[in-house]
């Protein structure tokens, strides 16, 4: 009996709602999925005509030349010439957003080709180089930090630097030198990197409790500046291998 | 955990009331049921093309040919669709860099979006560079947390927009999050940014109870959560009212099930977000019912639960 009059007094409440202009329809199941797109699901011809010529002129582009470089670009460790331009050209990036940033380090496993030829440098394989959306961080390490930081690079072999140089020796990093200076322990170093490491990807776990700054600036458009920025000077790239990270004897 | 054990409760209390009172009306109800299928996209950052056969992990994924293709078979197949993105249109490939968003807008035009609304990234070309794209969209974009007063996008954008889907009406409004520290201002300009979760609650309220719309839809560029204070759509879910479900972004956050969790007023707010890039198309397909077969599907959806 109770439940009936609990009844009889919801409708009632309903049926004033609804007088009310309330909604008149409620909600009485729902269920989800995702589709993973792909060729799979078909291919509609209208779309394809549509972004057929912005496809074109996105190709030429991406065919176009950003310098020229006098020397092959390589990958290797623990120092290499395509490794050098990455690091020099983040570095010059993050300096424009903090003039304090002394040091630049690029994850090894981010540069996705291994070899450049002497020649024309294209927007293309800048992309291919850094095809990933990683943007530049700047993380502010102690001297200390700085030290743990080079011991992982060391232990990883070797990882392209800028504005730092040091020796591997028993997997350790010896003779750190940061712009012709050793290590200071009380100084805390800027350095710019990309934003997966700096959150602590890659194991650089120490990183995740540092003091960072996120900018909205890609890796791959920090290259493609600085190349430019060459080529308006009028000048061919260069890069040697300068003993960034070499062994100790 | 414990909200989804109190509404199996509520429901089986409902089913129990059902059967005393409401049972002869079973099968005059079943008529009644209405259904409609929201399909949404988010952060899709200029991927018109699919990602390059390069051995990547996403290799072959994505590509507005075949996401337009899927869109048109799911349309075939159900009567009611509502399509929408959760901004973050712009940036990520040269072709942002080289045409500015047009292929972008035209694209989401073909494919019938009926609304979108803005993210950080849609004013990488400058608010008059969102702005010159505007007329190429043939959808609305919802956007009611930023007041444009004395820029371009002036009167061009609206806070919500009411859907009228085969006897259903589906309001859908827009947030977006933050500009200051994550867009330059030299981009967003006087673009005034309002406190969200107020606003979101004014216009849900408006929607649900002056407008009387059956489902009140939240498009939201908030991201889905974080560590800390600030505002997601984690945060909104709970403090919201009126919201049936919330449609994210920013985050790039893959949800494989959408998240359910419970407002303000003890009821069910649904929050689901489909990563970045165009890799995915979300779906959500709703039934209604009117208020006399409420308790009834609920009971029928706990059973197909189980």
């Amino acid at each position: 009996m109770k439940n009936k009059l609990t009844f009889l007094y919801s409708f009632l409440c309903y049926a004033l709602f609804i007088a009310c202009s309330s909604p008149k329809a409620t909600i009485t199941k729902h269920t989800e999925q995702f589709y993973t797109i792909s060729a799979a699901n078909g291919q509609d011809s209208l779309m394809q005509a549509f972004l057929s010529p912005y496809k074109k002129g996105v190709d030429t582009i991406m065919q176009g030349v950003l310098v020229y470089s006098d020397v092959p670009l390589t990958k290797a460790q623990p120092e290499c010439t395509m490794g050098n331009l990455i690091a020099d050209a983040q570095l010059v990036s993050a300096r424009k957003i903090d003039s304090t940033v002394a040091i630049s380090v690029v994850n090894y496993g981010g540069v996705r080709i291994n070899f450049i030829a002497a020649g024309a440098i294209t927007r293309g394989l800048v992309y291919e180089v850094m095809p990933f959306e990683n943007k530049i961080a700047i993380v502010s390490l102690s001297g200390l930090q700085l030290q743990t930081m080079c011991d992982q690079i060391a232990l990883r072999k070797g990882w392209p630097i800028a504005g730092l140089s040091f020796q591997i020796k028993d997997r350790k990093a010896v003779n750190i030198n940061v712009n012709g200076q050793a290590i200071n322990e009380s100084i805390v170093y800027k350095i710019a990197i990309n934003d997966y490491v700096a959150r602590g990807g890659d194991n650089f776990e120490f990183m995740q409790k540092a003091t960072k700054r996120f900018t909205d600036i890609l890796i791959r458009d920090a290259i493609i500046d600085y190349l430019v920025a060459i080529n308006q000077q009028h000048k061919v790239y260069h890069i040697e291998l300068e003993n960034r990270i070499s062994y100790a004897e | 955990m414990q909200n989804r054990r109190s509404f199996l409760k509520k429901s089986l209390i409902g089913s129990g009331l059902l059967a005393v009172g409401q049972f002869p009306f079973q099968s005059f109800a079943k008529e009644d049921v209405k259904r409609l299928t929201i399909l949404h996209t988010n952060d899709v950052h200029s991927r018109l093309d699919p990602f390059p056969m390069d051995g990547s992990r996403h290799q072959g994924e994505g590509g507005v040919v075949a996401r337009m293709a899927l869109i048109n078979k799911i349309r075939a197949e159900q009567e009611h669709v509502l399509l929408l993105d959760a901004g973050d249109i712009f940036q990520g490939t040269p072709y942002f860099n080289l045409y500015k968003g047009e292929p972008e807008i035209k694209a989401m035009s073909l494919m019938g979006y009926d609304a979108v609304t803005m993210g950080n990234h849609d004013f990488d070309a400058g608010i008059e560079g969102f702005a010159k794209q505007l007329p190429l969209a043939n959808f609305p974009v919802l956007i009611a947390n930023y007041d444009f007063t004395n820029t371009v996008l002036e009167h061009k954008t609206q806070p919500y927009k009411i859907f009228n889907k085969g006897g259903l009406k589906i309001g859908v409004f827009g947030l977006g999050i933050e500009l200051k520290g994550l867009v330059g201002e030299a981009q967003y300009q006087q673009t005034h940014y309002l406190e969200p979760i107020q606003i979101a609650n004014a216009t849900a309220a408006l929607l649900k109870r002056k407008e009387a719309c059956d489902m009140v839809i939240c498009l939201s560029h908030l991201g889905y959560e974080y560590e800390g204070r600030k505002v997601s759509d984690m945060i909104l879910a709970k403090q919201s009212e009126n919201i049936d479900l919330i449609i994210g972004g920013h985050t790039h956050t893959f949800l494989d099930q959408p998240t359910i969790l419970t407002n303000k007023q003890g009821k069910e707010v649904v929050i689901n977000q489909v990563g970045w890039a165009g890799l995915r198309l979300g779906r959500l397909d709703y039934e209604f019912g009117n208020f006399s077969t409420k308790n009834l599907a609920k009971a029928h959806s706990v059973i197909i639960s189980k």
